[in-house]
């Protein structure tokens, strides 16, 4: 499907900067803090299907458009990680870099000048026999020492970094929980192999509200992408699906824009850190689009602005405040960031 | 006659093995209902299936457990526990019931020793922290449709069931506030009382063919989000 319109435009591909890694890539995390003396951090996660599996630290500097790597900022991690993540911008930058990783366990880890150490392993599970996998979780930016994960088990757990300890567990849903996205201090969202996107307020832990359910029963939600923007659009996507849905929570149940140009299955998708009304989704037709969400949409649905088509099916997408003129994807071995 | 007294129970004999096979060999894998008459054997046919895909079948790895496979046993059940058919499915050759057999005679106990040690440093990290499941409350998709406001139904039931009673009905009190404009408040309270602006939960019991109340938004949702609602939503 070409774009016809004329705000369409392709990325450039001199505007990339491509880091190729000697496996193939999953999760990914673009460092909120520019700090000190090293330019922006990238985390990248291998996904091999054995238990030792890397992360690795590299950094980007934009102005020599160049990815370094460290081999000091190495590590091993056990079984792929679901996602990587670095500590929200702090208000006290003398902080060393926290990197957090999801898998069997969550993990946090210290990124320092020429090592990376391991904090802290959480494990929640009672009898310690086994644990359920974590297949992902979100870092409150305004309340940096909750984490919530999101795990097979049906069940979302929140974390207190600080006190290394849980402060809630809840039964989100009915199966599996694929993605959890937080909106506010004491409140977070989830998505499910049930279908359903469903609001917890921590204030009231007896309650959730399902503001969307997808429309052929039982059918994955895989991913959940809330705009930190504008709080009251959210994102996601049905598993095997080309299209972005784009929800309303003031008009629940349904959608207020379904994203459908992708050739395959979405598999990524990011909200833009800087504006309110951009998104950006990736899949396996290898192609990112970044969309603008207009206030009326024409009659053959919406078009994306930008298009920019990578070597292979992009797996990954990341678009960080700190860096909003830069996106990131992954695509088999390679990670390219990409300049809006 | 076959299975006057009751089909045949205890170890499979050469002979009952052999008419298995064969019977397999010729008309495949699928409708045991029907083994055990073809094969000409006395025996149940879920005992025919599983006698078949535990020991018969020929794609089954004999032997002792090499030791990457031990070391993946151990790692599968470390993060998926008793679930042997899932463990099995990683192992190819090897039957979920030979993975148990296994696991219970050689590795249990030894596992289970190390894991008491290793128990204490994950120890503080071990939480006992209730788990609580939140009763999700749904939305009416046929009001939003026809007449662009999301109407709040009663919540919905898990699916362990209502215990025969009828579903409790939400009534709002204060029609003004829409449920999401409590989510994003700056109240500093953490726990426990909910806001003092959010709903008050008052339950009452209706009678009737719907057993609910249905309330819209006084604000036009629609208004706020400046559009029409047929340029919106896609045709």
């Amino acid at each position: 499907m070409e774009n016809s319109t004329q705000e369409s435009h392709h990325l450039r591909s001199e505007n990339s900067v491509t880091h190729e890694s000697p496996y193939p890539l999953y999760a990914m995390a673009v460092s909120s803090s520019p700090s000190r003396h090293h330019n922006h951090r990238i985390a990248l996660g291998s996904f091999l299907e054995e238990y030792t599996n890397r992360v690795d630290v590299v950094s980007f500097d934009p102005d020599s458009l160049s990815i370094k790597t460290h081999p000091g900022l190495s590590f091993d991690h056990p079984y792929p990680p679901t996602k990587l993540m670095f500590h929200p911008p702090s208000s006290n930058p003398s902080k060393s870099d926290l990197l957090a990783s999801s898998g069997d366990y969550l993990r946090l880890w210290e990124v320092r000048e020429n090592s990376i150490e391991s904090v802290a392993v959480l494990n929640n599970s009672k009898t310690s026999e086994f644990c359920a996998p974590l297949t992902s979780f979100d870092w409150n930016e305004i309340e940096p020492k909750r984490i919530g994960t999101c795990s097979i088990d049906t069940t979302c757990t929140i974390w207190d970094i600080e006190k290394n300890a849980v402060e809630t567990q809840l039964i989100a849903h009915d199966k599996e929980v694929y993605d959890i996205a937080w909106g506010e201090a004491r409140v977070f969202a989830s998505v499910s192999a049930d279908g359903s996107v469903r609001i917890f307020d921590l204030r009231d832990k007896e309650h959730s509200t399902i503001i969307y359910e997808s429309p052929q029963p039982d059918t994955p939600l895989l991913r959940l992408a809330w705009n930190k923007q504008d709080l009251r659009y959210m994102a996601t996507i049905l598993m095997d699906s080309n299209k972005v849905v784009i929800l309303d929570i003031r008009s629940p149940a349904l959608p207020v824009a379904e994203l459908e140009r992708h050739r395959a299955s979405v598999n990524a998708i990011a909200w833009a850190p800087h504006t309110c009304r951009h998104i950006c989704s990736a899949g396996d037709d290898s192609q990112a689009l970044i969309w603008e969400l207009p206030t009326v949409a024409g009659p053959n649905g919406i078009d994306p602005m930008s298009m920019y088509s990578a070597g292979s099916e992009i797996n990954q997408l990341q678009w960080c405040a700190a860096q909003p003129d830069w996106i990131a994807i992954s695509f088999s071995n390679k990670m390219q960031l990409l300049k809006v | 006659m076959k299975g006057a007294i009751g089909v045949r129970k205890g170890a499979w004999t050469e002979e009952e093995d052999v008419l298995l096979k064969k019977c397999v060999e010729r008309y495949g894998e699928g409708n045991w209902h029907q083994v055990p008459r073809r094969a000409g054997l006395n025996r149940c046919r879920k005992s025919c299936r599983l006698r078949w895909l535990n020991y018969l079948k020929p794609t089954i790895k004999r032997g002792a457990f090499q030791e990457d496979e031990v070391d993946m046993i151990i790692r599968l059940h470390k993060l998926l526990g008793n679930r042997w058919s899932l463990i099995a499915g990683r192992l190819p050759g090897r039957t979920s019931n030979d993975v148990k057999n296994y696991w219970n005679t050689h590795l249990a106990k030894k596992v289970v020793h190390h894991k008491l040690d290793e128990d204490d440093p994950l120890g503080k990290f071990a939480a006992k922290a209730n788990i609580i499941r939140p009763r999700p409350w749904t939305f009416s998709k046929s009001s939003a449709w026809f007449n662009g406001k999301a109407t709040l139904v009663a919540p919905r039931t898990p699916p362990g069931g209502n215990h025969g009673q009828p579903s409790p009905v939400l009534s709002r009190q204060d029609k003004e506030s829409a449920w999401w404009e409590n989510l994003f408040t700056d109240s500093s309270s953490d726990e426990g009382q909910p806001d003092a602006r959010s709903w008050p939960r008052e339950l009452s019991m209706e009678e009737g063919l719907n057993g609910w109340n249905k309330h819209s938004f006084d604000a036009d949702i629609w208004e706020l989000l400046g559009v029409n609602p047929e340029a919106v939503i896609k045709p």
